[in-house]
């Protein structure tokens, strides 16, 4: 099965605080310029966004060490995507996209005021990511009954789960011609704002106490964490 | 044996296959799988499915080629020449002795071009051109290029198919329910560029089914003056136990085949979920129905991809992007500057201009080099249409392939040789052309002269298929200081070429005032006089408020500005504009920079230099302010926008530094120049541009080559401006390798030239190992490298 939609069910708010967190903040004195800027390109990234997912659930099946999945021809490599979904027996590939305006725009405001385009910039991500929450949030609902929840989202380029799977993985879910996402020849999803991911579906049970920092092969070094504030990538 | 496919166009209902995916998703084609490699591992398969659809009355039949592309095939075992050639075999196969056409499938690349990606236009035309060189020599009767979301790639790809065969050319392109492709192409904006570019039909197909599609089918079929072609998906997809099923029964999809065809569409066929059962419904319900006439309406009208303008009234145009008489200008031309130009076009589409004239004719530079530079550098930040302003055939040939959408041509003249050269290039392209109404003898005095000029010119564009609304007649100002007399005779012209020509006409208009004092005011008197006169396309200075004024005055007054709507909109403010008392204390600039208030840095600059020198400002408050912030963004007081801020607040103040310094100023105040590229492949190009701000902030030269920027031209920018720092960026793991390719390019060809690198991906470490001299954590840390290298 495979869902497209363009996501006229998520109404995107833009957390202030994620925006801030994108550029750096902590804590700092914003002068009310910088903080009506700050608002003034929340509403205007989201008249210009125009957010689009698609994605399609596999069975796993383990061989040779890697993961292979039902009915489709990518194999997923690497120990860190196998931690990740290491309880599941199913799984569900994403992809995500704001569309080309939003890039456009940023190109824009970096020749007539870059502060501007930073924190467009940081707010198209915000967006992206509240896209992806929301459309997992949505998918746990449908699987709570059942007593199965997701496991993190685990991109392409994450650890040692290698970007160069970019391609095949949009070519899987039609991405291309579904959404509008396409990658480029060096593994750079285009439009810019967009994700891809793979999420698990795991028992409620199983899953207790898999969430956190911990399982992330960057926890070492994140400076979001070191920062004091959790879920930083 | 066949009968033409352009002879059947003509005469009857051609009805195309349906999906091809959906009948081998349903044979167990696996997610991800290719497709087209089936044409080679189960050519019986693909030939049955053919079969069925010949069966089910299908006149044309579509090769298994959507993605047979050489990115798509890329590894895969199969030449892109091996899978076209097999999938023509098959479709050859399946016809036997029967009247059926083959269309030689093409989708779009799988990968975007150039603004949105990385792949240029000519890299996308050579991909087509492969396809299509091998499916003429296999045999095709027609070339299909569907479900086209950016314009300019099907551009390529109909540029593609038209210059490497004779063959018949089909284009559609996708749409969603807001009239829109996911790369933001209108539906008008499609039509005037694929009929432009000549193709056979024209139309739509995918992403909706034929009820959704019908707003858009219906707006196709009230512009376009080419055949329309309609594959919808067979309605729009719902999950059902977990499948993906279309909602549409092939009755329903039949009746609405009915539909499209009573209303004018010629050519019909599925999409997505449509099987042999709708295509057969289809040829009961259309099979052996006469082509219908269809009324369209004719427009005069220019576009980019996501812009329509239609000349409908007063439209104007902006002359600024010209250096004739400007210095600055023509500096930044020579340097390749494009940061300068950019805030020309900026400034200019601010000001209302509808279209913006381009211009770049200087001796010592390779226009045609520069003319496509610019047109791209803009399209990739606006979507305001283009006039291409050069009489040199080769530089408007390079400008009319590259750009994106449909151009204006400034211009041709009533010269026979002009004429034959010019108009050719302007049909292949589809574009728009700007006549001046004079020849070898130069500029007739009388009206009646001009006039017979314009006759010819429109005349002439019309042996060579270009339509008279495609024609914009000019005629002329001639200043009124030299030629008084003939200022009249402009603007009887105008009314003889409105009247009896019917077409648009276009005219500079500040020329009028050359050589007279108070120019403005002549120059505003005479705009009006030829608003009157029924001048259609003004090329003003849109940053001339008084103009736009007049403009706007004139369109209520003329009852264009129905309702005077926009002049209310305009004007309509009810607070009388008074002279801002600001009771707040004046700030110092120190200050200013530190708060980050860009907009109070000019006047404060102008301020202190009544009191001291540039260069004393720049050290004495500028640099100071500058390292404060910087100070407070290294221990956490101040974040990244702020620290930006401040640096963007002093390049308001440098500008007035550097008009103060004269001329030579870069010079005076370059602390020393720095080449800074995002690497090839890399299209993340934020970061760099940040380091560029903070670095010009603090008094650097800043050569910035954009991103994607292949190493030879980050070493010959290098050597050519002699600078003694390059910082280079990437962001991705995969376009570090780029970065350590350029890294030794330098180091071979300019080995005293130091290199600084940064990106999300890098560290020290990382950095030592591809042998970058410098890591740059942050832009900040930039500053103190250059600060440094040059210290």
């Amino acid at each position: 099965m495979l869902y497209v939609g363009d996501s006229d069910i998520m109404t995107l708010c833009i957390d202030r605080k994620e925006v801030l967190r994108y550029l750096g903040y902590r804590g700092q004195y914003i002068g009310s310029d910088l903080d009506s800027l700050i608002g003034e390109c929340i509403d205007e990234t989201k008249s210009i966004i125009k957010p689009r997912y698609t994605y399609k659930a596999f069975q796993i099946v383990r061989r040779d060490g890697n993961i292979h999945l039902m009915g489709c021809t990518l194999t997923l490599e690497g120990r860190d995507i196998a931690r990740q979904l290491e309880n599941a027996n199913l799984c569900i590939l994403m992809a995500v996209t704001l569309g080309n305006a939003i890039d456009t725009k940023i190109r824009y405001y970096e020749k007539v005021d870059m502060t501007k385009a930073l924190i467009l910039d940081a707010c198209a991500t915000t967006a992206v990511e509240e896209v992806c929450d929301n459309l997992c949030n949505e998918i746990e609902d449908g699987l709570r009954y059942r007593g199965q929840k997701l496991t993190y989202r685990y991109s392409p380029g994450y650890g040692d789960f290698s970007i160069d799977i970019q391609r095949d993985f949009i070519s899987v879910l039609r991405a291309d011609r579904g959404i509008g996402l396409n990658v480029s020849s060096h593994s750079i999803l285009v439009p810019r704002k967009s994700v891809t991911a793979i999420v698990g579906i795991v028992d409620i049970k199983q899953a207790e106490g898999e969430k956190g920092c911990l399982n992330c092969s960057r926890y070492l070094d994140c400076k979001f964490r070191k920062a004091g504030d959790a879920h930083g990538c | 044996m066949h009968m033409d496919v352009r002879e059947s166009l003509d005469k009857e209902i051609l009805i195309f296959d349906g999906a091809m995916g959906t009948m081998l998703q349903s044979r167990g084609l696996q997610a991800g799988e290719l497709p087209e490699l089936l044409n080679i591992k189960k050519p019986e398969e693909i030939t049955a499915i053919h079969r069925g659809y010949i069966d089910a009355g299908a006149r044309i039949i579509t090769t298994n080629t959507f993605g047979a592309n050489e990115i798509k095939l890329m590894d895969k075992g199969f030449t892109v020449e091996e899978v076209v050639h097999a999938a023509v075999c098959n479709a050859m196969e399946a016809i036997g002795g029967t009247e059926v056409f083959i269309a030689l499938d093409i989708g779009p690349i799988g990968e975007l071009l150039e603004p949105m990606g990385t792949l240029t236009f000519d890299e996308a035309y050579n991909i087509f051109k492969r396809q299509v060189i091998q499916g003429v020599k296999s045999g095709v009767d027609l070339i299909l290029i569907e479900t086209m979301t950016d314009l300019y790639e099907a551009k390529a790809a109909v540029l593609a198919a038209k210059e490497n065969s004779n063959l018949p050319v089909f284009c559609t392109m996708s749409f969603e329910g807001n009239m829109r492709t996911f790369t933001g192409c209108s539906v008008d904006s499609m039509v005037m560029v694929l009929q432009g570019l000549g193709v056979d039909a024209l139309g739509v197909n995918c992403s909706l089914g034929p009820k959704e599609l019908a707003p858009i089918v219906d707006r196709i079929l009230h512009i376009s003056k080419v055949p329309v072609i309609v594959q919808p998906n067979a309605g729009l997809p719902t999950v059902l136990n977990d499948c993906t099923v279309f909602e549409l029964s092939p009755k329903e999809f039949g009746d609405w085949g009915y539909r499209f065809v009573k209303k004018g569409v010629r050519v019909v066929g599925g999409c997505c979920g449509t099987n042999y059962d709708h295509i057969e419904e289809l040829t009961d319900k259309i099979g052996g129905m006469d082509v219908q006439d269809r009324p369209y309406i004719s427009f005069s009208g220019v576009c980019t991809s996501t812009k329509t303008v239609f000349i409908d009234g007063i439209k104007v145009i902006g002359e600024r992007i010209n250096p004739t008489g400007k210095e600055k200008f023509k500096e930044a031309l020579k340097n390749g500057n494009m940061d300068y130009i950019l805030n020309e076009a900026i400034g200019q589409v601010d000001a209302g201009a509808h279209i913006l004239d381009v211009n770049v004719g200087l001796p010592e530079i390779d226009e045609r080099a520069t003319m496509i530079k610019v047109i791209r550098s803009i399209q990739s930040i606006l979507d305001v249409p283009l006039q291409i302003d050069s009489s040199d055939p080769e530089v408007i040939e390079g400008a009319l392939r590259y750009y994106n959408g449909k151009a204006i041509v400034n211009s041709v003249n009533g010269e026979d040789d002009t004429l034959d050269i010019i108009l050719p290039i302007v049909k292949k392209y589809g574009a728009a052309v700007v006549g001046l109404t004079l020849d070898e003898s130069g500029i007739p005095s009388r009206a009646e002269d001009r006039f017979k000029i314009a006759e010819k010119i429109v005349n002439r564009a019309g042996e060579y298929g270009i339509d008279r609304e495609d024609v914009y007649i000019d005629c002329l100002t001639l200043t009124a200081a030299a030629h008084q007399e003939d200022v009249v005779e402009t603007l009887k012209a105008l009314r003889l070429v409105k009247e009896r020509l019917n077409v648009k006409t276009i005219l500079g208009v500040s020329n009028i005032s050359f050589g007279l004092p108070n120019r403005d005011l002549l120059n505003r008197t005479f705009l009006v006089a030829s608003l009157a006169a029924g001048l259609d396309l003004p090329i003003i200075n849109p940053n001339d408020q008084d103009m736009m004024d007049t403009i706007k005055a004139f369109n209520v007054l003329w009852n264009y500005d129905s309702g005077a709507i926009d002049y209310l909109e305009s004007y309509n403010t009810n607070t009388a504009i008074e002279p801002q008392v600001s009771n707040k204390p004046t700030k110092e600039l120190f200050d200013i920079v530190v708060q980050g208030n860009r907009d109070e840095a000019q006047e404060a600059t102008i301020r202190l230099l009544q009191d001291k020198g540039p260069l004393e400002i720049v050290d004495e408050d500028i640099v100071p302010a500058l390292d404060l912030v910087g100070k407070r963004y290294e221990r956490g007081e101040a974040f990244l926008p702020q620290l930006i801020q401040s640096a963007e607040t002093v390049g308001e103040s440098f500008k007035i530094i550097k008009e103060k310094l004269g001329e030579n100023s870069a010079e005076k105040l370059s602390k020393g120049k720095i080449v800074l590229a995002t690497v090839k492949g890399d299209i993340h190009d934020i970061g760099k541009n940040i380091v560029k701000v903070l670095l010009e902030s603090y008094g650097f030269e800043v050569i910035d080559l954009g991103k994607d920027v292949p190493s030879e031209t980050v070493v010959d920018e290098a050597i050519k401006n002699e600078v003694k720092l390059v910082g280079l960026s990437a962001l991705m793991t995969t376009t570090v390798k780029s970065m350590e390719e350029t890294i030794r390019a330098l180091k071979e060809a300019h080995p005293t030239c130091k290199v600084m690198v940064g990106g999300a991906v890098l560290n020290e470490e990382y950095a030592n190992a591809i042998c970058a001299d410098y890591y740059a954590k942050d832009a900040k840390e930039a500053v103190v490298i250059a600060n440094k290298v040059f210290g």
